[in-house]
């Protein structure tokens, strides 16, 4: 056992969970989806994307190139949250909904590879 | 130059073949279309009207192709439909007798080699990787064609023999190797083999006649002062005329021949692990022939056995030499003439002898000549020549110690000297040292690769092959051979090959222990199994997975991790 992969994996998978506690629910329905657990989700994820620079393997680089994809999108998501706040009192209305959590999704899609890479790199080495 | 000059070729003999049918086609037109626009027509309101060129034209295309024909932009008149009726009859022959002219082109012999040639020098130009060029497709050939395929290398064949080219493109190669049928001794042909391709590693010149031999060896050295040059001759004057020419290596399929019988009499081991690196048919590595020292009778004294006799005596044994053919003056107490029957072997001696080589050039006395041995001798060792591939299964249950098929031998040999020069060295060098070092090889390759094939490969650890080790001998790193080949799931395991021979600055290191160094740009020959080539060539790559090979730790992955273990390391420096 390794230090360093133990973090690294934490970090990569905690980010795929909150991705997935974020979307799960109904797209349309704004009491379903927290922004908290949004902003937390991108934190998470720039955290992996930080730890994954500077890996020179291949490998390395396919992770990283998944990890700015999923941060691309969240941040997008957060962003349209902002722009879409004012809608209703109570936040973004359900067609502003939609494109929210179906962002956060795509982001969720590639926190999936993310992880499938992390484990079959480590499946591989068998060490 | 050659591929532009053969498409001016093949696209001028077009040009001339169809200069008459188009014209046809032209002159039939025009006076269809001129008679069509001239020809007053009436329109729907009962106007004379005049069809326009372009309608003329519109109708002449449908008509003459026979595709169909409806009358357009309004009915027909009387006059309209007369002139329609011609220019149908008009329009069809003419396009008949234009595509007619174009199928007797297609079938004409010489413009099929002009496309094929055209074709062929195509293919060869976009070849990216290295090739050979193979002249002559017969049973070497071929053998080293397929050769070549499996250790995925292209060959590019020319033959002169029509049949031989078809069969190659229904052979399953790995790969495509492209053919042509010609001279191959035709500077044109070589050059469409892209002899002068910066890819060209060799030109192997293996037609049957050696004058046509000679041609391509000298033919291609004049148009590629650099590429390797491997050329099969028997007769020492055409040796004569090839020496000068530098870096072209002579086959003697008779000298190869004798070299192996003679290694498989005194050096039973090393034959035994020569003929499993080259994956003969049915050897089991540490299994040797047990071939007799003396005691050995010899039927054929062409040019083999010439040869054969002259490796034999170099191992201080005798030969009784049967053959037909023998001078007079040469019938000693070595030699009796006549043809190798019962009664003759019964004269020589056989039922005292210990070992026979049935070695004439034809099968079928060779299978004679091995049915009375076994029945006048049924403990003789038995060494068989085999001419013709062909007749393999006639061979194969002859129930022999030995078979060497010559063209087989050949093969094996040049796919050795294109492969893995190397091996041969080892050979030689194994040979020098005597059975015993060859014993130790034998047992450390067979504990390691066991049941498996042996897969021959060098590795060179230079940027473009070993990209990580590159760079720790950059920053220099010494490496240890022995960790190099440990295994990436678990470094106290080693990787099931074993390396043979280093070669560093041109000189070759025999047999390097696991404690050597290696260098920058030193060359490995290694055997082992495919997957461990597979496994090497992705560590010499990895950086991360090299370093856990050479210290047993993992390295830290990305700046945030180096950083950390930089100060954990500083932090260790400054507590001790």
């Amino acid at each position: 056992m390794n230090l360093e992969r133990v973090i690294f994996g934490f970090f990569i998978i905690l980010s795929l969970t909150f991705n997935f506690v974020f979307v799960v629910g109904e797209i349309d329905n704004p009491s379903h989806h927290n922004v908290w657990i949004l902003t937390i989700a991108i934190l998470v994820s720039l955290i992996a994307t930080g730890l994954k620079l500077g890996d020179r393997s291949q490998v390395g680089a396919l992770l990283l190139a998944a990890s700015l994809v999923a941060d691309l999108l969240l941040i997008t998501a957060r962003i349209l949250w902002v722009v879409y706040e004012s809608d209703t009192e109570i936040g973004p209305s359900p067609e502003s909904m939609v494109t929210i959590v179906s962002l956060a999704g795509g982001a969720l899609l590639a926190n999936i590879v993310s992880v499938v890479i992390l484990v079959g790199d480590t499946l591989m080495s068998r060490r | 130059m050659a591929a532009t000059s053969e498409l001016d070729r093949v696209s001028m003999i077009v040009l001339r073949y169809m200069r008459r049918p188009i014209f046809v086609l032209i002159l039939v037109y025009a006076v269809g279309i001129t008679g069509m626009a001239l020809i007053p027509g009436k329109s729907a309101d009962g106007d004379t009207e005049f069809m326009s060129l372009f309608h003329a034209f519109y109708f002449f295309t449908y008509t003459a192709t026979t595709t169909g024909f409806g009358e357009i932009p309004s009915e027909f008149t009387d006059e309209q439909r007369l002139w329609a009726v011609f220019c149908l009859y008009m329009g069809v022959i003419a396009w008949l007798y234009a595509i007619g002219s174009i199928i007797g082109l297609i079938r004409n012999t010489h413009f099929v080699q002009a496309l094929s040639e055209y074709r062929f020098s195509k293919v060869v130009k976009q070849i990216s990787e290295p090739f050979f060029i193979i002249c002559g497709f017969g049973d070497t050939g071929s053998l080293l064609a397929r050769g070549l395929s499996d250790h995925h290398f292209v060959g590019v064949i020319i033959d002169r023999d029509p049949e031989r080219i078809k069969a190659l493109s229904l052979r399953d190669y790995n790969i495509k190797m492209p053919g042509l049928c010609g001279d191959s001794s035709a500077p044109r042909h070589l050059v469409d083999a892209g002899v002068k391709h910066p890819q060209c590693k060799a030109v192997i010149a293996l037609t049957g006649d050696e004058d046509v031999n000679l041609k391509i060896a000298v033919m291609a050295r004049f148009m590629n002062p650099d590429v390797h040059i491997i050329c099969r001759s028997t007769s020492p004057k055409h040796e004569e005329h090839l020496a000068p020419l530098h870096n072209v290596t002579i086959i003697n399929p008779f000298e190869i021949f004798a070299q192996l019988l003679s290694m498989a009499i005194t050096a039973p081991r090393l034959h035994n692990l020569n003929s499993w690196l080259v994956r003969a048919k049915g050897v089991r590595l540490g299994r040797p022939l047990k071939a007799p020292g003396d005691n050995w009778i010899l039927c054929g004294y062409g040019r083999m056995g010439k040869w054969l006799r002259q490796y034999m005596k170099l191992n201080a044994i005798e030969p009784l030499v049967i053959d037909p053919n023998l001078d007079k003056d040469q019938e000693t107490s070595c030699f009796i003439k006549g043809y190798a029957d019962h009664g003759t072997l019964e004269r020589a001696g056989l039922t005292n002898a210990r070992g026979i080589v049935a070695g004439t050039d034809s099968d079928s006395d060779n299978l004679n000549i091995m049915m009375s041995a076994q029945v006048v001798n049924p403990t003789v060792f038995t060494i068989v020549r085999q001419n013709h591939h062909e007749n393999q299964l006639a061979f194969d249950s002859a129930r022999a110690d030995l078979i060497v098929q010559t063209s087989l031998t050949t093969g094996r040999r040049i796919l050795k000297h294109l492969i893995s020069p190397q091996i041969q060295q080892l050979i030689d060098y194994l040979y020098e040292q005597g059975e015993h070092i060859t014993g130790e090889v034998s047992e450390q390759l067979s504990s390691i690769i066991g049941d498996n094939k042996p897969h021959l490969w060098c590795v060179t650890l230079d940027r473009p092959h070993a990209l990580a080790a590159a760079d720790l001998f950059q920053q220099g790193c010494k490496l240890v051979l022995r960790n190099l080949l440990r295994h990436p799931s678990d470094r106290d395991e080693s990787l099931a090959c074993m390396p043979l021979v280093i070669i560093r600055d041109g000189q070759s290191r025999m047999l390097p222990s696991l404690n050597e160094m290696v260098f920058m740009d030193d060359c490995i020959l290694l055997c082992g199994t495919e997957k461990s080539e597979q496994l090497l060539g992705s560590t010499l790559n990895n950086s991360y997975t090299l370093h856990y090979l050479i210290t047993g730790e993992e390295k830290a992955r990305g700046y945030f991790f180096l950083l950390l273990e930089e100060k954990r390391e500083r932090s260790q420096n400054r507590s001790t």
